[in-house]
C-alpha cells in the first residue's frame, strides 16, 4: 500500500487549500456580480384586453392603486391614491373617502372635504396594438 | 513562496466562511417602502408583529423611521436602534418636534390646526407653572403668584394671557429646603417628566402620556407591563388616573404620598380627593367633558389649572333660566366632523345640532335628539344623547331648564351640585 509521504501530504494540502479558496472567491465574485438591485416601482399597468372593460364600468384596480373608468368618451383612470398623504382612497357612494384622515372626494376625484388639497391624479390610459389596456403612472 | 501562498489561501478561506457564518445568522430583511418616504427600511424584519399605531398613521404610507428614526436598513438591533428618537417613544417632548412635527403634520400654524406641540408645550400640563409659582409664593422665594418660572424655559411669542415667557425652574438654584424637596419629590406630574416607579403611575412622557394609553388587564389585575404601540383619542380615565388620581402632595413634608387602598370598583378608583360624586363623573371618563383645548392647552401660556380649564356642569346641562349652549353643523369641514372621524364613536352629520361650550369648542359626542313636538322654549321636550369616547356607552339627558332643579345658575361649584345630585360611596377601607 502506498504511503504518503509528509511534503506529497503537505503538497496536497495546499494545492487543496488554493483550490477551495479560489472557488469560494469565484463564487463571491460571481454572488456580487449577480446582486439585483431592488426594483423600480412599475410605472406601467397592462390590464389585460380592452373587451374587459365593457362602457359605463368602473373598475377598481387595487395593484396600481386607480379606478379604470370606461365611458362614452373612452377609457381614463383616476389615482385611489390620497393627495393628502397618500393612504388609499376607498369607493364610496358619491366618490371616494380617505380612511386615514377623512379627506372626500366626488365621482370624478374632485376634493369634497379636507384636509386633502388636490383633486385625485388623473393617470394616463392606452390601449396598445394588442388590444390591451395600459396604466401608465407617470 | 509557496508557503506564503498557502497561509493566504488559508486565511483568505477562513475569512470567507467568517462571512458566510454571519450572513447566514442575519435575519432575512423584510423590506418596506412607505408612501411618504419612498426610502426602503427594514424594520418590518423584527417588528412585523407590531399593532399599526392608528389608522391615521397606516405603516405602508407612513413606515416606521419618519416617526421613530434609527437606521432603517439596519439588521443588527443595536445599530438599527442608535439614533432612535426618544427612544421608544419619539413623542417625548425633547424629540416631538422632530417625530410627530415632522413634515409639519403636528407642528404649524393655529389657522391649519396643526399646533399641537405648541399648544402643549405651552399647556400647565407641560410647564406645571402654577404649582411651582404656588410653592415658590409659600416659602418666600416670590413676591406673588405670578407665573415666572416653569419645568423648562417657554416662550409664547403671540400671548393673549400677559405671560410671554417663563424661565426653566431649577431646584438647586432655589435656598429654601421646602422648595428643593418640592423639586425632588413633586415633580413626576408633569409631560416631561418619567413617571413615578409603580404600575399605577406608568405612562409614558410627551404625547404618548395620554393618546397611548397602557393596556388593562380584564382580571382585575390591574396595570400590567401595558405598553401596546397605539395613538388614539379615546383616552379613558384610567390613564388621566396616572398622573390625577395616584395619592396627594403631603404639604407639610414636600413628599408624595401615595394612595393605600386598593380600589375595586369604578365608583372606588374615581378621583380619590373628593368625597362625593355625581353620576357623570364616575360614569364617564375624563374626555367625555373635558375639552382638547382644556387638556393640551390653547396656545397661550396660563398661570395654573384654573385658568385653563373651564367647563362646568352648566356647560352640559345648562341653568334653570338657560339652556346649554348648541350648534348646528352645518359646514363639512367642521372641526366636530373631524373629531368624530379620528374616533368614530358617532356618526355625525351635516344638520345635526351638537353641545359646544362657552368657548365655542365642540362637544361633538353630545347631540340633541330631534324632537317631533319640537323642544319648547322652557327646556320641555329637549333631549340630549352622549356617546362616551373611551366605551361606547350610550347616554341620554335632560336639560336642568324645565326640570324640578332650583340651583342657582351662578354656583357651578362642585360641592354645590353635589348636595343634591351626589352618589355617596363606602369610605375606603
Amino acid at each position: 500500500m502506498p504511503t504518503l509521504s509528509r511534503r506529497d501530504f503537505l503538497k496536497l494540502l495546499t494545492n487543496g487549500l488554493l483550490t477551495l479558496s479560489g472557488l469560494l472567491g469565484l463564487g463571491a465574485i460571481l454572488r456580487f456580480l449577480g446582486y439585483v438591485p431592488e426594483t423600480r416601482p412599475r410605472s406601467e399597468f397592462d390590464l389585460g384586453p380592452a373587451d374587459r372593460y365593457p362602457v359605463g364600468s368602473r373598475t377598481p384596480i387595487l395593484s396600481i392603486p386607480a379606478l379604470l373608468i370606461h365611458d362614452e368618451s373612452g377609457f381614463r383612470a383616476l389615482s385611489l391614491v390620497c393627495t393628502h398623504l397618500g393612504c388609499t382612497v376607498e369607493q364610496q357612494a358619491e366618490g371616494f373617502a380617505c380612511p386615514c384622515h377623512g379627506s372626500r372626494f366626488d365621482a370624478d376625484g374632485n376634493v369634497t372635504h379636507g384636509p386633502a388639497g388636490a383633486p385625485l391624479r388623473s393617470l394616463r390610459v392606452e390601449v396598445n396594438e394588442a388590444g390591451n389596456v395600459i396604466v401608465y403612472l407617470e | 513562496m509557496r508557503r506564503l501562498l498557502a497561509l493566504s489561501s488559508l486565511l483568505l478561506l477562513l475569512s470567507l466562511l467568517l462571512a458566510w457564518w454571519q450572513a447566514s445568522r442575519a435575519p432575512q430583511p423584510v423590506a418596506l417602502t412607505p408612501v411618504l418616504t419612498g426610502e426602503t427600511e427594514y424594520c418590518l424584519t423584527c417588528h412585523a408583529d407590531l399593532p399599526e399605531i392608528s389608522p391615521s398613521h397606516p405603516v405602508d404610507v407612513f413606515g416606521c423611521v419618519i416617526c421613530h428614526g434609527g437606521e432603517r436598513l439596519a439588521l443588527d438591533p443595536d445599530l438599527a436602534h442608535s439614533t432612535l428618537r426618544g427612544g421608544a417613544n419619539p413623542s417625548d417632548l425633547s424629540v416631538v418636534e422632530a417625530s410627530c412635527g415632522g413634515g409639519n403634520c403636528h407642528s404649524g400654524s393655529e389657522a391649519a390646526g396643526r399646533d399641537h406641540i405648541q399648544r402643549v408645550m405651552t399647556s400647565v400640563q407641560s410647564t406645571y407653572t402654577g404649582a411651582i409659582a404656588s410653592i415658590r409664593f409659600t416659602f418666600g422665594a416670590q413676591p406673588d403668584l405670578q407665573a415666572y418660572l416653569g419645568i423648562r424655559a417657554v416662550t409664547d411669542e403671540q400671548t393673549q394671557t400677559g405671560i410671554v415667557s417663563l424661565q426653566a425652574f431649577d431646584p438647586a438654584a432655589e435656598t429654601h429646603p421646602m422648595i428643593q424637596k418640592f423639586g425632588e419629590n413633586c415633580l413626576t406630574c408633569h409631560l416631561w417628566a418619567e413617571p413615578r416607579p409603580g404600575q399605577a403611575y406608568a405612562r409614558s412622557t410627551g404625547c404618548a402620556a395620554c393618546h397611548s394609553p397602557l393596556l388593562h388587564l380584564p382580571s382585575g389585575e390591574g396595570w400590567g407591563e401595558g405598553k401596546i404601540h397605539t395613538l388614539t383619542t379615546a383616552i379613558p380615565y384610567t390613564q388621566c388616573n396616572t398622573c390625577h388620581n395616584r395619592g396627594n402632595y403631603n404639604l407639610r413634608t414636600m413628599t408624595f404620598d401615595e394612595r393605600s387602598d386598593q380600589p375595586t370598583t369604578r365608583l372606588q378608583d374615581y378621583y380619590q380627593p373628593i368625597a362625593q360624586f355625581v353620576r357623570c363623573e364616575w360614569t364617564l371618563d375624563c374626555v367625555d367633558c373635558h375639552t382638547r383645548t382644556e387638556a393640551m392647552g390653547d396656545g397661550d401660556l396660563h398661570p395654573d389649572q384654573a385658568s385653563i380649564q373651564y367647563v362646568q356642569c352648566k356647560t352640559c346641562h345648562g341653568t334653570p333660566t338657560e339652556l346649554p349652549r348648541t350648534k348646528t353643523l352645518t359646514d363639512p369641514e367642521d372641526l366636530a366632523f373631524k373629531l368624530a372621524f379620528l374616533n368614530p364613536v358617532i356618526d355625525l352629520k351635516l344638520g345635526d345640532t351638537i353641545l359646544v361650550t362657552e368657548t365655542g369648542e365642540p362637544l361633538w359626542n353630545i347631540r340633541l335628539i330631534p324632537s317631533p313636538a319640537g323642544g319648547g322654549a322652557g327646556g320641555e321636550g329637549i333631549l340630549f344623547e352622549m356617546y362616551g369616547k373611551a366605551t361606547r356607552q350610550y347616554f341620554t339627558f335632560r336639560p336642568v331648564m324645565g326640570s324640578g332643579c332650583t340651583q342657582s345658575g351662578e354656583d357651578q361649584s362642585s360641592s354645590y351640585c353635589h348636595q343634591c345630585h351626589a352618589v355617596e360611596r363606602h369610605a375606603h377601607p
